[in-house]
């Protein structure tokens, strides 16, 4: 029989799911995303976040959030989860936001932009607003139709360029390496092997590796 | 060049609205607010200036300008229409248009020029009635602006309207052709006759088009492969395309067996991709898959920034408004009253733009605003 591990994810936006799933592809392990819900932001992941524990006693979930201004990952988990995770339950937090770990590829990244490598974060982690840091570099940029796409218009209230979410997208798709990036990045690294190293539920039984 | 600025008198729902519009704008409104009638005015001009249009044509096809005047208009009968053309959102206007209409009180009802006024960068230099006019008001109920002998000063502007380009496709139009006979429409706003238009495009440009729309395509309907257009033995153009299934070789479909959702995202990514002017649509989201409504959002901004050209779109939908890349100058609120229609940019209003600030979608900051205030009394239609 097949060693396939069917998986939900539930996440915050289209960002967050291409770096899931190119992070299950890059496990080397036989993920098989069945679908992906919310994709409007933290308030439905938070609202539903018991359901998706009940869910997931009958398949595997993964969810990423952003930790925000939450203090630390923990304490957000605690919050929103107050009742006993469930083992097929993977519940991430990309610390503060998943920009960091877009950014965590350092040298990938900086080729995306065409910039130097040293103008990356070494630790983009600690980084207070990682979206913020990452539009800066664009803007450093000297490709003209990735800062369009990127950044907001001047005086626009709008948190990111027009075309943001598939022109990040597609750099994650073709140059992004969770190997490479898990080296910067702490709540990467951790979520990473969460996925290496997860084994299903069924039934309350530990399915076979 | 871009509308940068419209100005609406006695327009339809619009007893005095005015409105700064930039490369892409999204509109918003209960139903029967006036998104259509706004949109409607740029078709107007367009309907003026163009071959075989004039003033006389577009008003009488909109039912005369009693049909035209808003409802709310009282004391000040005339209609007005105002645009102002720049090269870019934030530049100075380098072309500004005005027109104001009035009817016969008596006899035909014929429309004429309560005046039409053209500016070049500042200074006015059509201003009518003129001495002309005055002379033979016949000529009020022509437009200079459609007239080839008498808009030679302002021919950008003429060919700038004229160029306007409006599709509302709709699905079942295209598919069941000949059930819908009789007299087509203008300039075919419902795509009747969308295949006519594909036929006639030259072969290259027609193929070109249709690789990146068959791309684009992967997105929705992974299945189809092959788009093109074919002509059957009486010379009928077919949209043509490869089903692919569990057999080798796929199926040859044609329109009649595509999908609402694949021919409407046909036409709107043909429109897309057709000419560069100001394009107009109407809820683009109809019939397509809500993970598909979400990324059009970045497929018009990307095809439309290559050729810097202006789209405006009016939505009602959700989804397509929760991309965060939309920011609330690019969305109009159309908020009716009883003395008309109100447009405010979204960004304009404070409660509006606290909530987006403050990292609220623009659909949830804005759409909530839109619905029908005495909406739970819908209740009252259960017997």
């Amino acid at each position: 029989m097949s060693n396939v591990i069917s998986i939900t994810l539930a996440v915050e936006d289209r960002l967050s799911e291409i770096v899931l799933r190119t992070i299950l592809l890059q496990s080397g392990r036989s993920y098989h995303v069945t679908s992906c819900i919310g994709l409007s932001g933290f308030g439905y992941l938070r609202k539903n976040i018991r359901r998706l524990n009940n869910a997931a006693e009958g398949m595997p979930i993964l969810i990423l959030t952003d930790l925000d201004r939450v203090e630390c990952a923990p304490i957000l988990q605690r919050e929103w989860l107050d009742v006993p995770q469930c083992p097929n339950l993977l519940f991430r937090v990309a610390v503060r936001e998943v920009e960091s770990w877009v950014m965590a590829h350092r040298t990938a990244f900086a080729a995306f932009l065409g910039i130097r490598t040293d103008l990356i974060p070494t630790n983009p982690d600690g980084l207070d607003d990682p979206k913020k840091t990452l539009l800066g570099l664009v803007s450093k940029s000297r490709k003209r139709d990735l800062r369009e796409a990127l950044i907001p218009m001047p005086k626009s209230t709008a948190k990111v360029g027009p075309d943001y979410n598939d022109q990040v997208g597609e750099f994650v798709i073709k140059n992004w390496r969770v190997r490479e990036a898990e080296q910067y990045s702490a709540s990467l690294r951790k979520a990473f092997h969460a996925i290496l190293s997860f084994h299903p539920f069924h039934e309350g039984v530990l399915c076979p590796r | 060049m871009i509308v940068s600025r419209i100005l609406l008198k006695n327009w339809r729902n619009f007893r005095h609205a005015e409105a700064e519009l930039g490369r892409r704008m999204f509109l918003v409104g209960p139903n029967a607010s006036g998104k259509s009638n706004f949109l409607d005015a740029f078709r107007f001009l367009r309907d003026v200036a163009k071959p075989g249009g004039g003033l006389q044509k577009a008003v009488e096809d909109r039912g005369g300008i009693s049909k035209i005047r808003c409802l709310a208009a009282r004391k000040e009968p005339q209609v007005e229409i105002e645009v102002h053309l720049s090269n870019a959102h934030d530049q100075k206007a380098c072309w500004k248009y005005a027109i104001s209409l009035k009817q016969d009180s008596r006899g035909h009802r014929r429309p004429y020029l309560d005046y039409e006024k053209v500016w070049k960068d500042g200074d006015l230099i059509l201003n009518r009635p003129d001495r002309y006019d005055q002379k033979d008001d016949r000529r009020l109920t022509q437009t200079h602006l459609e007239q080839i002998s008498a808009n030679y000063a302002f021919r950008e502007i003429a060919e700038f309207f004229e160029s306007i380009c409006y599709l509302h496709l709709v699905p079942q139009l295209l598919r069941h052709q000949n059930a819908f006979s009789g007299p087509a429409m203008r300039d075919d706003p419902f795509g009747r006759n969308f295949l006519e238009k594909l036929a006639q495009t030259t072969e290259g440009t027609r193929k070109s088009r249709l690789k990146k729309i068959e791309k684009a395509l992967q997105l929705a309907v992974p299945q189809l492969k092959e788009l093109s257009v074919t002509k059957d033995d009486a010379g009928k153009p077919h949209l043509a395309a490869i089903y692919e299934h569990w057999r080798l070789r796929g199926a040859r479909q044609q329109e009649e067996e595509f999908s609402d959702g694949t021919l409407r995202l046909v036409g709107f990514l043909w429109s897309l991709l057709e000419g560069d002017s100001l394009l107009l649509m109407e809820e683009p989201e109809l019939y397509l898959h809500t993970a598909i409504i979400r990324r059009l959002p970045g497929i018009i901004w990307r095809i439309q920034a290559k050729k810097k050209r202006q789209t405006l779109i009016s939505t009602h939908s959700y989804d397509l408004l929760l991309d965060r890349g939309i920011g609330g100058e690019e969305v109009l609120l159309l908020i009716p009253d009883k003395e008309g229609t109100n447009i405010r940019t979204a960004s304009s209003i404070d409660d509006v733009r606290v909530l987006i600030e403050s990292g609220i979608s623009v659909a949830e900051a804005t759409l909530p605003r839109t619905a029908p205030r005495d909406i739970d009394q819908l209740s009252l239609f259960n017997e």
